[in-house]
Order: C-alpha cells, then sequence, then structure tokens
C-alpha cells in the first residue's frame, strides 16, 4: 500500500517536474528567444489603446435623383511612430517612412524626436494610406510602430466646405464640430463614448438600461443635407470666377427652393479645403452667407414694391413723377443716371432701378408699415440650421427720420445677412409666403430610422397677389432690360433684379467709387423651382452688378434647367408627343 | 448538476465573447469599407469637378447656335 503511494507521489512529482520544464523551456523562448518582437508588440498595444480609434457620423449630400454622397466621413489608414529609447539608426528609419508616407515630419524634426530618449512614443507622420502603412510594418523596424488611424475625411474637399464646417479640438480634449453642420448637429454626429475597445462585460452588466431602451439609438447618426453636389460645384466655380475676374474682396451665393427652403447649393470664394487646414486662414471658418450682414442695395426694391401693393397704397397702375432727385431730411437721393423721368407707372422702378420710385413708394406706405413690412421681413433669425446666424441692422427704421425709410427702400441704410436676404425675396416667388431656409433635410438614425427634419413654419409676409405683380415687373426686366433684352430666354420665364449698392466707409458715410453687387432671380417665373442670390463686395473698376452678374447668373440658370430638364413654361407646345 | 452549470457558463462565456470579437471585426471591416467607398466618392466628386471645369471650347467645339428643349416619353409605363 505505503510502496503504491510512493509510486503515486513520484508520478505526480514527475508530472509537475515535466510541466515546470515546459514552463522554463516556453519563458525561455518569449523572454530570450523572441523578447524583442513581443516587447515591440506590448509597446504598440499600449500607444493604439492610449489614442483609441476616433468615430463619428456622416454627412450626405443629396443629388438630384435622391443619391447621397458623403460630405463629411470618415478615412481609415496609419500613423507612424517612433520610439526613441529604441529606435537604433534614424537616418535610415526616415529614409524609410519618408519614401512611402506621403506627409511626414521635416527631417530635422524627426531626428530631434529621436534623440530624446526620455521619452518612449512620438508621432512622426499621420494619415498613411493602408498600402503604404503595410508596407512600412512590413519593413519591421526597430523602434518605429505602425498604428492604425481614422480621421475625418471631407470627399469633396473645399466644396461647401463653410457649410459642412470641421472638427477639432476645442476646449476639451476630445474631437467635436466646431464650425457649420459638424458643430450644429455635434450631438448627433458625436460617437465619442463608442469606444469598439470598452469592457464588454462592463458595459453589459452595467449598462442594463441601454438593453431595453437604447437613448444613442435615438440619438445617434448621420445628416443628410439638401445640397446638390453638382449645383454647388457650379455655383463655386461661377463664383471663383466672378471674384477672380473683377478681384472682388469675397463673392457669394445661394440656390434654393422657394416653396421649401431646402438649399440646394451655398457657397462664398475665397473658402478653404477642410482635409488640408495647415495654413487657413481662421476668418474663412465662418459661413459669410449667413454671418455677415451687408447693405444689398437694388434687389430690396422688389420687396419694398410688394409691400406698397400689398398695403394697397399703389397699384401697378399708380403713376409718379420722377424729377431724377429729391432733398430728404437735407440728404439727396437720386436715380443712378440723374435724370428726370417724368409721370411714369410703378413697373419702371423696377425695370429702370429707380431710387426715387422706391422713395415715393416708402412715402405712400409710411413710416409705421414700411417699419411693419420690413420687421417681418428681417426682424427675426431665418432660424437656418447653422451657428452663429447674424442679426440685421435695422435701427434706422427706429427713427423718425424719413431718409432713412427712403433709403432702406433701395437697400441701403439697413443691412441683412443673405440668407434673410433670399428667404424674404423667396416670398416673392412662394405667393407671399417666407419659408424656412435649411440644409438638413433628415436624420438617418443607427438604429436604422430616417427622421425627416419638419420645416413647416412659414409667414405670410404679404399677399398672393402683390408677390404675382411684383413678379411680372422682374420678368420684364429680364426679357426687356436684362443685356438689352439679349438674357431673355424664350422657352422660360425668369425674374430678376439687380442691385447695386455703395459701400460704407465705416465714418457714416459711403464709398464713391467702391460697391457691393447683388443680384436675384427666379425661374420658372410663375411657378418657381429655383431661387438664385449672388453678391461680389467690392469689385475693382466695375460699377454695376449687371455688368459684374448677369453672366453668371445665367450661366446657372441655363445650367440648372439644362441639369434638372426644367420643362419649358412659355413659347413651346407641351403637349407629349404621340407615339 | 454542478458539472451541467459550469459547463453552461463556460459556454456562455465562449459565446459571448466570440459575438464580442466578431462585432468588433464587423464593425472594423463597415469603417474600412465605408473609408473605401468615401476614396471612391471623392475621386467621382474630382471627376465631376474636372469636367464641369472643363472649357469644351478649349477642345474644339464650338458654342451651340441654340437649345431646343425636347420633350419626352415619360419613363414610366403609361398607358394610353
Amino acid at each position: 500500500m505505503r510502496a503504491q503511494f510512493r509510486s503515486r507521489i513520484r508520478l505526480v512529482l514527475a508530472g509537475i517536474v515535466l510541466v515546470t520544464l515546459l514552463i522554463l523551456i516556453r519563458l525561455y523562448f518569449v523572454q530570450i528567444v523572441q523578447g524583442a518582437d513581443y516587447a515591440q508588440k506590448a509597446d504598440r498595444q499600449f500607444a493604439s489603446g492610449s489614442s483609441g480609434l476616433f468615430d463619428r457620423g456622416s454627412i450626405y449630400f443629396t443629388d438630384k435623383n435622391g443619391t447621397i454622397i458623403s460630405a463629411a466621413t470618415l478615412a481609415t489608414g496609419f500613423l507612424v511612430a517612433i520610439n526613441p529609447q529604441t529606435l537604433v539608426n534614424p537616418e535610415a528609419a526616415y529614409a524609410a517612412i519618408a519614401g512611402l508616407a506621403s506627409t511626414t515630419i521635416p527631417h530635422d524634426a524627426f531626428i530631434a524626436a529621436a534623440t530624446k530618449k526620455n521619452q518612449v512614443y512620438v508621432e512622426v507622420a499621420h494619415h498613411v494610406p493602408d498600402a503604404a502603412g503595410k508596407a512600412i510594418a512590413a519593413l519591421d523596424i526597430p523602434g518605429v510602430q505602425v498604428l492604425q488611424e481614422r480621421w475625418r475625411y471631407y470627399p469633396g474637399g473645399s466644396l461647401a466646405s463653410q457649410s459642412i464646417g470641421i472638427v477639432a479640438y476645442g476646449l476639451g480634449t476630445t474631437l467635436a464640430g466646431q464650425t457649420g453642420l459638424e458643430a450644429e448637429y455635434d450631438d448627433t454626429l458625436d460617437r465619442s463614448g463608442n469606444s469598439l475597445y470598452k469592457n464588454f462585460f462592463a458595459e453589459l452588466f452595467s449598462n442594463v438600461g441601454n438593453l431595453l431602451v437604447n437613448a444613442k439609438d435615438a440619438r445617434e447618426g448621420n445628416v443628410v443635407t439638401t445640397i446638390e453636389p453638382e449645383v454647388e460645384m457650379r455655383l463655386m466655380h461661377d463664383l471663383a470666377a466672378v471674384n477672380t475676374q473683377y478681384s472682388s474682396k469675397e463673392s457669394g451665393g445661394i440656390i434654393m427652393d422657394p416653396a421649401t427652403g431646402a438649399i440646394y447649393a451655398i457657397a462664398s470664394y475665397p473658402t478653404y479645403d477642410p482635409n488640408n487646414m495647415q495654413n487657413v486662414n481662421p476668418s474663412l471658418l465662418g459661413n459669410p452667407l449667413v454671418e455677415q450682414v451687408h447693405e444689398f442695395g437694388s434687389i430690396m426694391k422688389p420687396l419694398t414694391m410688394a409691400s406698397g401693393l400689398d398695403a394697397g397704397v399703389i397699384t401697378p397702375e399708380t403713376t409718379f413723377n420722377d424729377p431724377g432727385c429729391i432733398l430728404v431730411n437735407k440728404a439727396r437721393i437720386c436715380d443712378w443716371d440723374f435724370k428726370p423721368k417724368g409721370v411714369i407707372p410703378m413697373k419702371e422702378i423696377i425695370l429702370q432701378s429707380l431710387n426715387v420710385g422706391a422713395s415715393f413708394i416708402a412715402d405712400q406706405l409710411g413710416q409705421d408699415k414700411f417699419r411693419s413690412y420690413f420687421t417681418k421681413f428681417f426682424g427675426d433669425k431665418t432660424g437656418i440650421d447653422l451657428p452663429s446666424e447674424g442679426h440685421a441692422l435695422l435701427s434706422n427704421l427706429s427713427k423718425p427720420q424719413q431718409v432713412g425709410y427712403d433709403t432702406a427702400s433701395f437697400g441701403q441704410g439697413v443691412a441683412v445677412t443673405p440668407i434673410q436676404m433670399i428667404r424674404a425675396l423667396a416670398a416673392l416667388a412662394n405667393g407671399g409666403v417666407m419659408v424656412q431656409p435649411h440644409l438638413a433635410s433628415a436624420i438617418r438614425l443607427d438604429s436604422g430610422i430616417v427622421r425627416t427634419l419638419n420645416y413647416s413654419t412659414t409667414t405670410q409676409v404679404f399677399s398672393a397677389l402683390a408677390a404675382h405683380e411684383t413678379t411680372q415687373m422682374m420678368t420684364e426686366m429680364v426679357d426687356e432690360k436684362l443685356q438689352g433684352g439679349r438674357a431673355m430666354i424664350p422657352t422660360m420665364s425668369v425674374a430678376a433684379k439687380t442691385g447695386t449698392a455703395q459701400l460704407t466707409n465705416g465714418q457714416g458715410g459711403y464709398y464713391t467709387d467702391r460697391w457691393f453687387h447683388s443680384f436675384v432671380g427666379f425661374f420658372p417665373s410663375y411657378n418657381p423651382r429655383f431661387i438664385i442670390l449672388l453678391y461680389t463686395n467690392d469689385p475693382q473698376h466695375v460699377m454695376y452688378a449687371s455688368e459684374t452678374l448677369d453672366t453668371t447668373f445665367l450661366d446657372l440658370v441655363h445650367f440648372l434647367i439644362d441639369y434638372y430638364q426644367v420643362p419649358p413654361d412659355r413659347g413651346f407646345a407641351t403637349s407629349t408627343p404621340s407615339r | 448538476m454542478v458539472g451541467v452549470l459550469v459547463v453552461t457558463y463556460i459556454g456562455l462565456i465562449a459565446v459571448v465573447m466570440s459575438y464580442a470579437a466578431l462585432t468588433v471585426e464587423f464593425s472594423q471591416s463597415v469603417k474600412n469599407d465605408e473609408a473605401s467607398v468615401a476614396m471612391l466618392e471623392g475621386q467621382y466628386l474630382a471627376s465631376v469637378a474636372d469636367i464641369q471645369n472643363s472649357d469644351y471650347r478649349a477642345a474644339g467645339y464650338t458654342t451651340p447656335v441654340r437649345q431646343v428643349f425636347v420633350p419626352t416619353e415619360s419613363m414610366t409605363a403609361l398607358r394610353y
């Protein structure tokens, strides 16, 4: 019995010795033979865990067929880091990395980093493409780590960049939307709490409530915009051309559906490429079409006209005597040509862009009614889904001097944002109803639900009849006056108005030789699908907006007709051909 | 009985771990595919910009003398 017990003890002992030997051999291989490799792997795991992988929802353009195309999404690749303590040959390592990665730190900075022997982790190259990253990893250079990285990527580059916005570090330590839609919909796009490397068990047991009702599912999603990429591209291209040709300070434009407020394109020049933020002027990061105010000049006259018609103080048949210049509160208000026109009907105010005529309507309205209409147009922000929307400057309409009302009637002395201007003018194209301009049409939640955004709040600012009568005058302006009548499209009615405003000199007066040009138009005139607002600020060696922006406007009109196949609304048999 | 519970527990852990690993793997895969699509979208938008910015006159074409709207039948199969 004892001998049997001893043999069993020896057997167990032999087993323990065998296992111990196996462990020792394994330890020898792990620590001595493959020690360097494992140390490097551990180093990489540490670095990867500390940086984490960036995650964020997407923003989409929507093309004319309803297909969504990424405006802001994520790109994946690699970052390259070095461990100066284990990096043996910095020169060789730099040559290898620089040869494969398109962007890396300068040679001197790399060598300086490599000499910092008290550090174990210095990032030397970011946004390295997949293939290049794998190639660098395959080189297996001691002290060089290749880690997966994910970053914000804008496939369209500068396309609508000031409206899409950027992601950057703000006051906190996490990346967040700072401008544009990135900031406006940050709650929807943010994924900062969703690390893939979280403790699954901890999540399972600590967030039992989320298994039943997941608040994130109701919040996290992707933003679908109404911006049409090709229309946006065309607008950007045309604005850049105008700005360059006339050496303007800046130029901007908006193309919108006047019936819904859906913005197809919104752009200004100069702009920036959010994929390459180095050396970007910070003043370009905002959206001037929403944040900055301008005195728009004569494109205000159609609103004055519609107000007068709506109030019943004038009719299209009303006439007035235009002496060319008038004196109001000791200030001289003149038409563009300073010439008397005699007794003329209301439509000539739009056709000839007469300041004295607009002042006549303001006088007929009286200060209270005029203020009431303009406060309805511009008193409130539009509510567009972009941050930092600006306020209109209407203080002249709070003073008793009539000259402030007269100048406001032709767009001087009051300053409004471009988005406010197009919203008010769109009422002319929409039966007197002002809509809410917007960029986002829907939120595609990660749960799969598509939440359509509601912009049904509208404001009736004048009657449909007043809008129609004003539209007739604007259509006549295109058919008879624009480019001497050559701009008329036989198969498409187009309503438009030009505006040329003097720029303020910052001392309470105006420059006599510096201008702000604007242009508004919509088509088809009596069932509009598009309204276009353009401006160029301080163009050189040119006086009138009809010289700078008419070509751009007409190019956009023809492009939109072709691109959207807008059917003719006049001068064409519209019946469908028989088989 | 205890043995069955232990085996079930171990099995449950294995299933949950596998699920977690697959979730991470699939999420990564989806993100990588989305990034690939984004790169293609970037190329597409660059191509469209290139076409829009090209001057057809430089390629030997002239401005059309006139443009005519051609009404076409609806793409849907309407019955007459």
